[in-house]
């Protein structure tokens, strides 16, 4: 046994409703995983480590030092999960979009459930299901009954089931971000107050922006990114792409602008921002280059999904809930 | 922040609120509410008696947030204000509840009416927890004064204040004063000599030492703010800067051009002229036909483009009584003419306007009323057989009968139009306007000259057609009010601003071009937008326009309204369980 200055840190990495992405951003540190291991041991990884829940029911309360919670919650399995690692952990962070506001499979809060297992389990075209059976909470197969997970209604970001410490956006986060928070929390840096989004900037994605950028932005046409010869340098506003740059926090390193694709919103909305789906909808009202409400409203027809656009990764958070 | 100590008052006002809620439930299950430290009804919250509860509440229990739910702010608002600044409290610490308006007025529930009034003082108590004191400011104001326009309007209004020992520089946009009233001869209803009482006026302008004429002039965008504007005038190839407190826009309007009513056939029947046309002709004391003839049968046509679906929808006002002025001009002029007017309803109010109605019609006219919507006269050539030149079919609508009537001279009473250039002059100045392009009063009927931008003001037709009186009393109206102004030395700015925290604006600079009062500008060296804090009105435009949530409108934050919102829509019992 060597001599060790200090014990090692117990990390946790759990997926809810989540593509995988969030884990994988994770690896991504690459060789710097190795310094990762060698400071904090992994207590609980599904993706990459053979440890059941019931292991995890084991540990005493508080057990885990920082749990990175991604994925969205959608079930009660997810709930549950939540809750129990929230027992376990000493400093919960809600790590990706999914757990921060929702992400991605929160679209799905535009259909109630009834919606989405009537087209999954009825209509879609793959489907067939003449008896048209439907997810059970319950089944009794040979060995005994069966619990599985309830679908709710709703998807729930992480902190509508449980308290959170830190939220560390991006849809996955930048692993260099995530590496950057893990060493402060080793090396017991002052941390920001509790509820703090980490691993970002207070400025919004335009700060960073090189693109050049003026007033004006009156907009005759909306183009989807591939409808339009980008000049590579002008904001993507002022082109007529729909860019969430100006509602979206900044830390990602406006990786997708430099990569000339219009932000879509992954890092969730700057500080003082309740609902940036309805900001940004408010800023691209004032763009609009007409006065005629035929005219507007053609203007408007061109803007592809709009829900998807503004809400992408934000629905479950934000103050707009369902189709109206 | 401190901790919230909430005053609520609800008052009766007599029985107007008090018939249709039960005023004394709804302030007894308020006072359960966590910070609520007091809460009463009274019969008249406005009263001196009514104040005086409060101004003693304030001092004796420490509050320092106030609710008064009772009737329109815009009634009562100032009122509490400054009973708050009595009793030594910021008067933004205030919050008013419209349970009378949006209430006991409107409803005829009593239970219903009870719990709705409720619910708007849980959204005003939720609101003004979040409420910040905010300070007055007040600007010195620049006593010269800018007038666009020099019709019987500008003149009037340059007078007013130039005799008033005042400067004014006065634009014109052509080469001579007088505008509209320049090209009438007689006025109605009392057949008065407009060029007597203009001359003297215009004279008088040209040689007055304090005002400054530009002739053939156009103005540039005004910047600054009541009391401090500054713009650039064009007169030719020479620009003029200009510094001046208060704005008089005074632009007037122009004629329609009939030549799309194809009935009519103006443009292509000789005999078929407009009214201004036909003004001329009086003024030059000659009424011919275009081949030189005394016409024998002259029709006039009202209501050409107004109140017409297809052209404008208002009436243009001035354009019935002109009518019948010609119909008595023309008697006198043609004893044996007959004389036809075609009108679809008579517009005759005014002082001495129906008179003239009944005058004319004693004065052997012919009255014929058409259908605007269905049924426009159509004028046609007549056949080389008949001796005159024109035929009219009209459907008179009193009769029933389709009649032909014959013509020599058709006169058409064009409808009054904003000009092409309105939208230009709107920028320049920071006015809004209506769908018709005239300009947007202050308030229809208590505020009719002033706008919605502090020190501009809106006189004659630019901001609906009018006839000389009005116009005058609008000029002489809008001169008091900058009189007063200028005299007081100083004015009060908003202080409900916008503001933005440079520690979040990313430069986007959405919101510049949103802002109707020109307040927002781009800071190049910060990368951030700045509000000029006396421009912004605090329409809040910007603060919901801006996407990163770096514009804050004070008194509105979105934490007060989302508050306010969870308050309404929240109930008594919820809120006292948190």
């Amino acid at each position: 046994m060597g001599k060790e200055e200090k014990p090692k840190l117990k990390l946790a990495i759990y997926w809810a409703a989540a593509c995988g992405g969030c884990c994988v951003s994770v690896l991504d540190v690459h060789e710097k995983l190795l310094d990762v291991i060698a400071v904090a041991d992994l207590v609980f990884w599904p993706i990459a480590i053979d440890i059941k829940y019931k292991d995890v029911e084991k540990m005493p309360d508080g057990y885990i030092d920082v749990t990175l919670f991604n994925g969205a919650i959608r079930n009660s399995e997810n709930e549950y999960m939540a809750r129990l690692l929230r027992l376990k952990t000493k400093i919960l962070v809600a790590y990706g979009s999914c757990a921060h506001i929702g992400g991605i499979p929160g679209l799905a809060n535009f259909s109630t459930r009834e919606e989405i297992f009537k087209r999954v389990y009825e209509e879609s075209e793959s489907t067939v299901n003449p008896d048209k059976i439907r997810p059970q909470t319950e089944v009794e197969v040979e060995e005994g009954k069966l619990d599985l997970p309830e679908f709710f209604n709703d998807v729930m970001p992480l902190d509508e089931v449980v308290c959170v410490d830190y939220y560390l956006p991006g849809c996955p986060p930048q692993s260099e971000r995530f590496f950057e928070v893990f060493t402060a929390i080793v090396n017991g840096l002052d941390l920001p107050p509790k509820k703090s989004v980490v691993g970002v900037t207070d400025k919004s994605q335009c700060d960073d922006c090189e693109r050049k950028k003026t007033d004006n932005k009156l907009v005759k046409r909306f183009y989807r990114p591939h409808e339009i010869e980008d000049d590579g340098e002008t904001c993507f506003l002022e082109q007529g792409v729909i860019c969430l740059g100006p509602a979206t926090r900044s830390g990602c390193g406006v990786r997708c602008i430099k990569g000339n694709a219009p932000c879509r919103g992954c890092y969730g909305p700057p500080p003082d921002v309740a609902d940036p789906g309805a900001k940004m909808m408010s800023a691209i009202a004032t763009m609009i280059d007409a006065n005629d409400p035929e005219e507007i409203e053609e203007i408007i027809e061109q803007i592809d999904d709009p829900g998807g656009t503004f809400y992408r990764y934000s629905l479950p958070s934000a103050i707009l809930r369902r189709t109206i | 922040m401190e901790e919230p100590r909430i005053g609520v008052y609800v008052c009766w006002c007599g029985t107007n609120i008090a018939k249709m809620v039960d005023v004394e439930h709804v302030s007894k299950e308020l006072e359960k509410l966590p910070d609520v430290i007091i809460s009463r009804d009274y019969k008249y919250m406005c009263s001196d008696p009514g104040q005086d509860l409060i101004i003693k509440d304030i001092k004796e229990n420490n509050l320092n947030r106030i609710v008064v739910s009772a009737c329109s702010p815009r009634i009562h608002e100032l009122t509490f204000h400054k009973a708050m600044e009595k009793a030594g409290l910021n008067p933004y610490l205030f919050e008013m509840a419209n349970i009378r308006e949006q209430d006991s007025w409107v409803h005829t529930d009593r239970k219903e009416a009870t719990e709705k009034a409720k619910s708007l003082i849980l959204g005003a108590i939720n609101k003004v927890r979040w409420h910040e004191a905010l300070e007055k400011r007040s600007v010195d104001i620049n006593p010269d004064t800018l007038i666009i326009g020099g019709g019987i309007a500008g003149l009037t209004a340059a007078l007013e204040i130039a005799d008033a020992g005042k400067k004014v520089y006065l634009v014109e946009k052509t080469d001579k004063l007088g505008g509209h009233a320049a090209n009438i001869d007689l006025t109605f209803p009392f057949m008065n000599s407009v060029q007597q009482m203009l001359n003297p006026k215009i004279e008088k302008v040209i040689n007055h030492p304090n005002i400054e004429l530009f002739l053939e002039t156009r103005i540039d965008e005004a910047f600054g703010y009541v009391g401090n504007f500054e713009t650039t005038i064009k007169k030719e190839n020479e620009e003029i800067q200009l510094k001046f407190g208060n704005i008089i826009v005074a632009t007037g309007l122009k004629t329609f051009d009939p030549g799309g009513i194809e009935n009519y056939g103006y443009g292509k029947l000789p005999d078929v002229v407009t009214s201004s046309e036909f003004e001329r002709m009086l003024k030059e004391g000659k009424i011919q036909t275009n081949a030189g003839n005394d016409p024998r049968h002259v029709a006039i046509i009202h209501c050409v483009g107004s109140r017409n679906s297809d052209f404008h929808e208002y009436c243009s006002r001035t354009c019935c009584m002109t009518a019948l002025k010609y119909a008595n001009q023309l008697r006198s002029a043609l004893p044996e003419a007959n004389i036809y007017e075609a009108y679809a309803d008579m517009m005759a109010f005014g002082k001495g306007c129906e008179e003239l109605y009944l005058a004319t019609s004693r004065k052997n006219v012919t009255f014929l009323m058409f259908d605007q919507k269905d049924n426009l006269p159509k004028i046609r050539k007549a056949d080389s057989k008949h001796n005159f030149e024109m035929l009219i079919e009209i459907n008179d609508k009193l009769s029933g009968v389709t009649v032909d009537v014959p013509a020599d001279l058709v006169i058409l009473m064009v409808a009054q139009e904003a000009h092409e250039n309105a939208k230009e002059v709107a920028h320049a100045v920071g006015v809004s306007m209506c769908g018709n392009a005239f300009y947007i009063e202050k308030h229809p009927k208590l505020d009719p000259v002033a706008t919605t931008t502090d020190g501009v003001y809106v006189v004659g037709s630019c901001q609906a057609p009018k006839d000389i009186p009005d116009s005058v009393s609008q000029a002489r109206a809008a001169a008091a009010r900058i009189l007063a102004s200028i005299s007081f030395g100083s004015v009060e700015v908003e202080v409900t601003t916008a503001v933005v925290n440079e520690n979040l604006c990313c430069g986007c600079q959405t919101c510049i071009n949103v802002c109707p009062y020109t307040a927002i500008s781009y800071d190049e060296e910060k990368q951030v937008s700045v509000v000029n804090e006396i421009l912004c009105k605090g329409c809040g435009t910007c603060g919901s326009t801006c996407p990163t949530g770096a514009i804050r409108s004070r008194h509105f934050t979105d934490q007060q309204i989302l508050s306010q919102i969870e308050g309404l829509l929240s109930t008594v019992l919820e809120l006292e369980e948190a």
